[in-house]
């Protein structure tokens, strides 16, 4: 059956429209589309909140990540853009809080700035060297936890000096140290699954720790513990954090947890690709209380400028 | 707060004990156990002496009598221990030659494409063909002696011992390898620190499933031709219609196959003490 002309006319425009998307996704058409191009629709660019200009006095950058964009090829060659244009410094031994719902791209930038991932367009530098893939510079500290079932606490802890031909002795001293930190002492000789959740990302920290990274890549490290242990591992980290002061990029998804932890927090849009919203400097004193009246104060600006509730 | 106060948890095991009763008697596990095993090995005595099989069952008390006549008596140039040992070694050879080829063979097809690529349409060509049809061909080959049979056992543990290996190191989860990289290292160390340790729980599966191949094989060899062995028990009991005999032989090849696969088991447990732990929980 031939086409009508009305098909025909309505094949070509989807056609159009589809090109159109496509050339926005591979990163052909940089520009938001204008009124009056062949699609016929208008879409808005997300407009990134400039840069803020750098406080006077502020310790120096540690992580430069510039305008870095990626893009997954899903089966069936589908391009889901995760991240755009993304412009982040991280300050030395500042804790820095990325917050987002789920699927706003934040592990996406975590695993970039980790060199698991390469991204299709900027750059991320550490102390101003490019970063090329992973290294033991940068600890990560995963959600799910990925310690090796076969090692005990100490051999996981003490992996990645081991990797590096650190001497039994030297090591064993190190890692005792880093379990002593995290409140482990007593639980060397344990396998991870004697071990809690909340038990299991302390030695996924010591083991981080251990490595003696510049900084300290956190992935929603307590998503998988129950609420009580999420607030407890809260205080614990802050106490850490007080004790070893590192360079932190910490993930999550949790308003409470941001505002408990962060020195500033970094607010990320809740839709696919993700960008950066707006950023919040976080100038309370610690050990702070996740029901004072500042962070409350906070969480409520914070809740109003999200669209999802977080 | 001290950092004691994590993992206070205590399991406190429920110790009270309530009055006996009749239930309790009926749903207890052991009591439960005898009632199934008298049941059983009365139904055979009974199924023996009403001669339902007319004479070509014997009587447990019959096996087990057999089974102690064998240990003091020389049966075809052999006591018992000397059949039992004739199986056992042709086993143990063959056992041990084809995982020590193939599971190496399997880690390496999983780690490394070029030798996937070369293996695997041959194996996958000879996967299916059940050992058992590989007899006549071994006979035309190395004739009716111990060659031949160590050869059957050889391929039909091959296949269990290569399979796991592999699919061992292909289950791993990618992001261990991740973890490695983070680290500081190499792909020499994703290998020694991941994919091995990973594997072994899988390669014991395979090594179980092998063994008990292995006594199918033994057995299936045996039966065709030799003079020694459990198989000829079996054989000699058949052709003298002695169902006495056959049965000790099977009680016997029973349980040289689970003696062999405790030992599998222990070699396990040494190897892999964090999988210990899980079992004894």
């Amino acid at each position: 059956m031939p086409k009508s002309v009305s098909e025909e006319v309505n094949e070509q425009f989807e056609k159009a429209v589809d090109d159109h998307y496509n050339a926005i996704i591979k990163g052909e058409i940089k520009e938001g589309i204008e009124e009056g191009t062949a699609s016929g629709v208008l879409v808005q660019e997300p407009l990134n909140a400039p840069p803020p200009p750098r406080p006077a006095g502020a310790p120096p950058v540690k992580i430069h990540c510039e305008d870095i964009s990626k893009t997954f090829i899903q089966k069936g060659n589908q391009a889901v853009p995760v991240i755009r244009d993304i412009t982040l410094d991280v300050y030395e031994n500042e804790f820095l809080v990325v917050l987002g719902p789920g699927q706003s791209g934040k592990s996406t930038l975590l695993k970039i700035i980790a060199g698991l991932e390469i991204p299709d367009k900027g750059y991320v530098t550490l102390d101003g060297e490019p970063i090329t893939g992973p290294g033991p510079d940068r600890g990560i500290v995963f959600q799910s936890y990925m310690l090796f079932a076969w090692k005990n606490v100490r051999d996981n802890v003490e992996l990645g000096l081991k990797l590096r031909g650190v001497p039994a002795e030297e090591r064993h001293a190190i890692a005792d140290h880093y379990i002593r930190m995290v409140g482990l002492e007593g639980f060397e000789k344990h396998y991870p699954h004697q071990l809690s959740g909340g038990m299991k990302q302390r030695v996924g920290i010591a083991r981080a720790y251990a490595n003696s990274p510049k900084v300290m890549l956190l992935d929603e490290p307590f998503g998988q513990l129950d609420a009580q242990t999420r607030m407890y591992m809260q205080v614990e980290t802050a106490r850490i954090w007080e004790k070893e002061r590192r360079t932190v990029l910490f993930v999550t998804n949790n308003i409470d947890e941001a505002l408990f932890l962060g020195d500033r927090i970094v607010l990320m849009e809740g839709k696919l690709p993700g960008t950066l919203k707006t950023e919040y400097a976080v100038n309370l004193p610690r050990p702070r209380e996740h029901t004072s009246m500042e962070l409350l104060e906070l969480r409520e600006e914070i809740i109003s400028n999200t669209e999802l509730v977080l | 707060m001290a950092s004691s106060s994590i993992a206070n948890e205590t399991v406190d095991h429920a110790s009270e004990r309530g009055r006996f009763t009749l239930y309790k008697l009926i749903t207890n596990r052991y009591f439960l156990y005898t009632v199934s095993l008298v049941g059983f090995f009365a139904l055979w005595h009974w199924t023996a002496v009403n001669k339902i099989f007319q004479n070509s069952l014997a009587t447990p008390k019959e096996v087990l009598d057999q089974v102690i006549r064998l240990t003091t008596m020389n049966f075809a140039g052999n006591n018992l221990w000397g059949h039992i040992w004739g199986s056992t070694q042709r086993v143990l050879v063959g056992f041990v030659l084809a995982s020590l080829v193939a599971t190496p063979l399997g880690l390496f097809m999983a780690l490394n494409k070029t030798v996937n690529a070369i293996v695997k349409p041959l194996f996958d060509l000879f996967k299916p063909m059940p050992p058992i049809a590989w007899v006549s061909l071994a006979i035309l080959w190395f004739g009716i002696g111990e060659t031949s049979k160590v050869f059957i056992i050889i391929i039909g543990t091959f296949v269990p011992c290569l399979l796991n290996a592999y699919n061992g190191v292909r289950l791993v989860d990618p992001d261990l390898f991740d973890v490695i990289r983070v680290l500081g290292g190499s792909r020499r160390d994703e290998i020694f620190n991941v994919c091995l340790p990973a594997s072994f729980p899988a390669i014991f599966a395979g090594l179980q499933i092998s063994l008990s191949a292995a006594w199918t094989c033994v057995l299936a060899a045996e039966l065709m031709n030799s003079r020694d062995g459990l198989g000829f028990l079996i054989k000699r009991g058949m052709d003298t219609h002695s169902p006495a005999l056959v049965l000790s032989g099977m009680l016997l090849i029973a349980a040289a196959a689970w003696l062999s696969s405790l030992a599998i088991a222990l070699l396990e447990r040494k190897c892999c003490p964090w999988k210990r732990s899980i079992d004894n929980i």
